[in-house]
């Protein structure tokens, strides 16, 4: 490298030393050199280089190719750690939990266009409405027989008030029947005319709304 | 206009199938001779048509494109779909529990109303609950369809306490007092004029 930039530097120095000898007026030391007019101090500093030659090493060649050279560059090749490899807490990264998409799947929407497929979708949803239906009216029947139940249950319990009741006003109609009924006159002045009456016709007593 | 994916065909099929029996596959398998039937989106909304309109509707531009075949309905921004009006005639044919009214409910029910029980001619029985109904007048031609069948049982607490009616099965219905709602009803055809301007628009 450094000899051819030397005889780089000779021809153009040449040129610029001609033209600044010829300005000063120093002819007399071109004309010392003899042949080699157009020869300027750099030529002598190459010369000087050439004396001093075999005492330096040779120049050693540092670099066999620039650091910008395609090939550098494209050698480097940097490591690329996965997800799991770099062990990230999962609330810390990008993408949040749940939205990752698979890897290689394609993009976008999948199209039903055979019948086929339409088909088996919609022998699901039959399938699936269906046992919904089903369910639905098991229920209803369910939930009507224990409506049935509860009602019969009403009546029943119903009919056992009344008749408790009935009995309740049996024993007290045989009560009065057995008692005296100048004490319940005492007791009760306004039903007094009433209870008179029935004691006089006990045969109504069955009728009336105790 | 483009296909339905998985996803909203799905969907489609659910909701028809709630209005529909088993014999909803023949609308998407070939009938004898018959042209193949085939669904499309066209915006929001679903198209039912032959499959060769469905192949000369390509060749039209998007935006230019207003409507292609039957229209079935749309889907909402939530994914839902709500079926369309016109949809009826696709689906009455197919229909899994009907509603037939008196001749003096017809007027009633195309004016928007829902069917209460003294309209009834007479219904589908083992009826469940909250199911989609198909109502027809009497001469069998299909007005509209309702989407839940609330044969409701009004009793005395109900009405005092000014609840909402239940919606009770077919059972229940007979147990009805006669202005007790039947049926709350979604379309009819009615709309076709109530609704006429914007029945259409995208």
């Amino acid at each position: 490298m450094a000899p051819t930039r030397g005889s780089s530097s000779k021809g153009s120095s040449s040129k610029g030393s001609s033209s600044k000898g010829s300005s000063s007026g120093g002819g007399s030391k071109g004309s010392v050199k003899g042949k080699t007019s157009n020869f300027s101090s750099d030529s002598r500093v190459s010369k000087s280089s050439k004396k001093n030659a075999p005492k330096r090493p040779p120049p050693k060649e540092v670099k066999s190719k620039a650091r910008t050279a395609p090939e550098n560059l494209q050698k480097k090749k940097k490591r690329v750690y996965t997800e799991a490899e770099l062990d990230l807490p999962k609330l810390n990264s990008i993408t949040p939990v749940g939205v990752i998409k698979p890897k290689g799947k394609k993009k976008g929407k999948t199209f039903v266009d055979d019948s086929e497929g339409m088909m088996t979708i919609l022998a699901m949803v039959n399938a699936e409405k269906e046992g919904q239906i089903e369910s639905k009216m098991m229920k209803a029947r369910q939930l009507e027989e224990i409506r049935e139940a509860r009602k019969n249950e009403m009546e029943s319990r119903i009919a056992e008030k009344k008749g408790k009741l009935e009995a309740v006003k049996d024993t007290i109609r045989n009560k009065k029947k057995g008692g005296k009924p100048g004490a319940k006159d005492e007791s009760s002045p306004a039903a007094s005319k009433s209870s008179g009456s029935k004691f006089s016709k006990p045969k109504r007593k069955s009728v009336s709304f105790a | 206009m483009r296909q339905l994916t998985e996803e909203e065909t799905k969907t489609l099929f659910s909701k028809l199938a709630h209005y529909t029996g088993r014999s909803l596959n023949s609308l998407v398998a070939p009938t004898d001779g018959g042209p193949q039937m085939v669904f499309r989106l066209q915006g929001s909304r679903v198209y039912y048509m032959p499959l060769a309109i469905a192949n000369l509707a390509t060749s039209i531009p998007r935006d230019n494109l207003l409507s292609a075949g039957t229209q079935m309905g749309k889907f909402t921004k939530t994914g839902k779909f709500r079926l369309n009006l016109t949809c009826l005639d696709v689906v009455a044919p197919h229909a899994r529990y009907k509603l037939w009214i008196k001749a003096n409910g017809e007027m009633p029910f195309l004016y928007g109303g829902n069917v209460v029980k003294a309209h009834v001619g007479r219904w589908s029985e083992d009826c469940p609950e909250h199911s989609g109904v198909i109502v027809y007048n009497q001469d069998d031609t299909p007005l509209g369809f309702g989407g839940n069948i609330s044969l409701g049982r009004l009793n005395m607490r109900e009405l005092t306490n000014g609840q909402i009616v239940s919606a009770r099965a077919t059972q229940e219905a007979k147990k009805l007092d006669p202005t007790g709602i039947v049926l709350f009803r979604q379309a009819d055809v009615g709309e076709y004029l109530r609704e006429e301007d914007t029945l259409f628009t995208t």
